[in-house]
């Protein structure tokens, strides 16, 4: 393998992509301004939701629950109202009837009263018969108290009692006086029929008043199965209402925040292209608009982004291939000078030379490190995997760089165990890193070792690269992975560089799949490490 | 008689290089300037061996060395080309486009001499 060729010669640009791409581009922020604002936000197509806030829908919601378990309530406030005055109905008819039924008995008690003054008349039985007529005042007052209704039959039982106690008083006094058998005779004559008469009246207002029980009973179970049915069926509809409304509610909030939160996720994962679509005209609505239009703009913003990125890194593509055209004429010359082409040049001469062809290479090897750099950042960079020798692979290196560690007396050795199985991946990109490393470590290490180790490690290899070099600083060991990063000292900046080599190394390890640390104390030396997969397939290939 | 070397080139300074170079290795070089002049020389100078640089202009150097490599009479004449991005796959196509051998820019005048004399001597 060919390493000075490959890394000294580099990597020039593909002039296939048009040179003037750069310089025919638009201003990239009118590009991502100019539609940025205009981006109108889809709603989606059916809109057939109500225009309604998220506010006002739940708070319509809770309201129709609650009108409707207030009618619930007053319903069944209605229902009890009612069978509570059809009780109080039937109580007062209780009233009347025993009110009449009284008027019966009294009636009886006198005519048995008047019957044995007439069989035995003294002043016992005379007092008895006429303190039950006063019985009546009392019976008559209470009927009229709770029988106001029936003016009509009252009004007829008034006047039949005044009659009653007109001839129970005739009859007392008939006896008085001794007539008895005068008594006799109007007792039989007057009283019986009036007796009859007045059950009879009364009779009828008992009849009156059960008949007005039993109808208020059937009227009051009636109404109260109709109560039952009525309260079931709004109990019910409120159930089945509540199902529906939570149902629409919560369907109305958790489908757009579902559809929210993967749009989310997608924008997350880097996916712009996708719209949510929100039906809803609410704050969640306005919610899916605006993260809509946070994606449009992230969206041309990441393109401009990427937009530059690219001319940039064409850029610098570009001119690093327009500036090693030169220098290809200039180091071909020189080296036909030094070749004696064109006549064996005198000793200053050749000294002078050399140095031209030193420069030279050198300034290629930093527009090769731009060019490489640009090309991994661009994307233009493909590993090409295939099968390699890990021994191969660092005795190529090896060799490359023993002249540079010779001139500076360095000891400089590798440790790879024997018999390591093949490896797969770019070899020519993983001997360009560490190359980068080891060519570091003798740049940077005046005297004592360079060590290039291996380490077989379950389904990874271990490069390392050990020098007994100046160390670098735990603070600076995070930076010096990044692009144009050197170690500021006196001593990096005594040795040049463009701060490119771990870059790219960096970049050329996390493509394989890898990464890449540093072990080091400030004056005791540093081992670069990388690991990278043993075996690495297409399909795990990082783009 | 020295044998005939096809230059093509469209970098002046370039072509100076391996004017100095082969005439000083005792070669006779012929030039192009593109793809269309490779192709043409080719025919009337027969040369013994062709380097061909791959970015040309009318016609690249891929393109020519496919032409060349497809004409029964030609095809024996070794074509090294001179890739000027050793990435992205261009050995690969300059290997497909039919070459005998590659190398890569800046060569080294030394380098490219030895391959040269594998293919005349």
């Amino acid at each position: 393998m060919d390493l000075t060729g490959a890394f000294s010669t580099g990597f020039a640009v593909n002039l296939e992509a048009d040179p003037t791409v750069f310089l025919g581009q638009r201003p990239l922020a009118a590009v991502s301004r100019a539609s940025g604002k205009g981006a109108s936000v889809k709603v989606g197509p059916g809109s057939f939701e109500l225009r309604a806030s998220l506010r006002t829908k739940l708070l319509a919601a809770f309201l129709v629950i609650q009108v409707l378990l207030v009618s619930v309530g007053v319903i069944g406030l209605l229902s009890l109202r009612e069978a509570d005055q059809r009780a109080n109905q039937v109580v007062a008819l209780q009233h009347k009837i025993e009110a009449y039924r009284q008027m019966q008995h009294d009636t009886l008690r006198e005519l048995y009263g008047v019957s044995t003054a007439l069989a035995f008349p003294n002043e016992t039985t005379l007092a008895v018969a006429l303190r039950q007529i006063n019985q009546f005042g009392y019976d008559l007052d209470r009927v009229s108290f709770v029988a106001k209704d029936e003016v009509a039959l009252l009004n007829q039982l008034r006047q039949e009692y005044a009659r009653f106690i007109a001839v129970v008083s005739h009859i007392v006094d008939l006896i008085h006086n001794g007539r008895t058998a005068e008594a006799n005779r109007s007792e039989l004559a007057e009283l019986g029929p009036l007796a009859d008469k007045l059950e009879r009246l009364t009779n009828q207002l008992v009849n009156r008043a059960e008949a007005d029980m039993v109808a208020g009973v059937d009227v009051s179970r009636q109404t109260y199965a109709k109560s039952q049915i009525l309260v079931g069926a709004v109990a019910l509809a409120s159930f089945v209402l509540t199902l529906v409304l939570g149902h629409a509610i919560s369907r109305s909030v958790i489908n757009p925040v579902g559809v929210i939160h993967h749009g989310l996720n997608r924008i997350a994962a880097g996916d712009f292209t996708q719209r949510i679509a929100v039906p809803n005209r609410d704050e969640l609505g306005e919610l899916a608009a605006h993260v809509n239009s946070t994606c449009e703009e992230l969206q041309q913003l990441y393109r401009s982004l990427e937009e530059a990125s690219r001319h940039k890194s064409q850029f610098l593509a570009n001119m690093s291939h327009e500036l090693r055209t030169p220098l290809n004429a200039i180091l071909g010359f020189s080296e036909l000078l030094l070749d004696g082409i064109y006549g064996n040049p005198p000793e200053k001469m050749r000294s002078a030379v050399e140095r031209i062809q030193r420069n030279g290479r050198h300034l290629l090897g930093l527009i090769n490190d731009v060019l490489d750099l640009s090309k991994i950042e661009a994307g233009q960079l493909r590993l090409s995997l295939a099968d390699y020798s890990v021994e191969e692979l660092v005795s190529a290196v090896y060799t490359s760089v023993e002249p540079l560690a010779a001139e500076k007396n360095l000891d400089l050795c590798i440790a790879v165990p024997a018999g390591l199985p093949p490896a797969r991946g770019d070899e020519r990109r993983l001997a360009q890193a560490l190359f980068n490393l080891v060519g570091n470590a003798i740049k940077f290490t005046d005297a004592g070792q360079v060590r290039i180790e291996v380490e077989a490690k379950e389904d990874s290899y271990i490069f390392s690269v050990r020098d007994t070099g100046p160390g670098v600083d735990e603070a600076e060991q995070t930076k010096i992975f990044q692009e144009f990063q050197q170690v500021d000292n006196s001593i990096t900046k005594a040795k040049g560089g463009a701060g490119l080599g771990l870059a790219i190394v960096k970049r050329i390890v996390e493509m394989h799949g890898g990464r890449i640390w540093i072990e080091s104390r400030l004056g005791h030396g540093a081992t670069f490490s990388f690991l990278v997969p043993a075996r690495l397939e297409q399909q795990a290939m990082q783009a | 008689m020295s044998k005939r070397v096809l230059v093509v080139e469209d970098q002046e300074d370039n072509r100076q290089i391996l004017r100095d170079l082969l005439a000083n290795a005792g070669y006779e070089m012929i030039e192009a300037q593109n793809g269309e002049e490779a192709l043409i020389a080719v025919q009337s100078q027969n040369p013994d061996l062709i380097l061909m640089d791959i970015q040309l202009p009318v016609l690249d150097g891929y393109e020519a060395t496919r032409r060349i490599k497809a004409q029964p009479d030609l095809r024996h004449i070794p074509i090294i080309v001179v890739t000027s991005y050793a990435l992205s796959g261009d050995e690969e196509r300059a290997r497909a486009a039919g070459c005998d051998a590659y190398v890569a820019k800046p060569y080294s005048a030394r380098r490219l001499l030895e391959t040269i004399n594998r293919y005349l001597t």
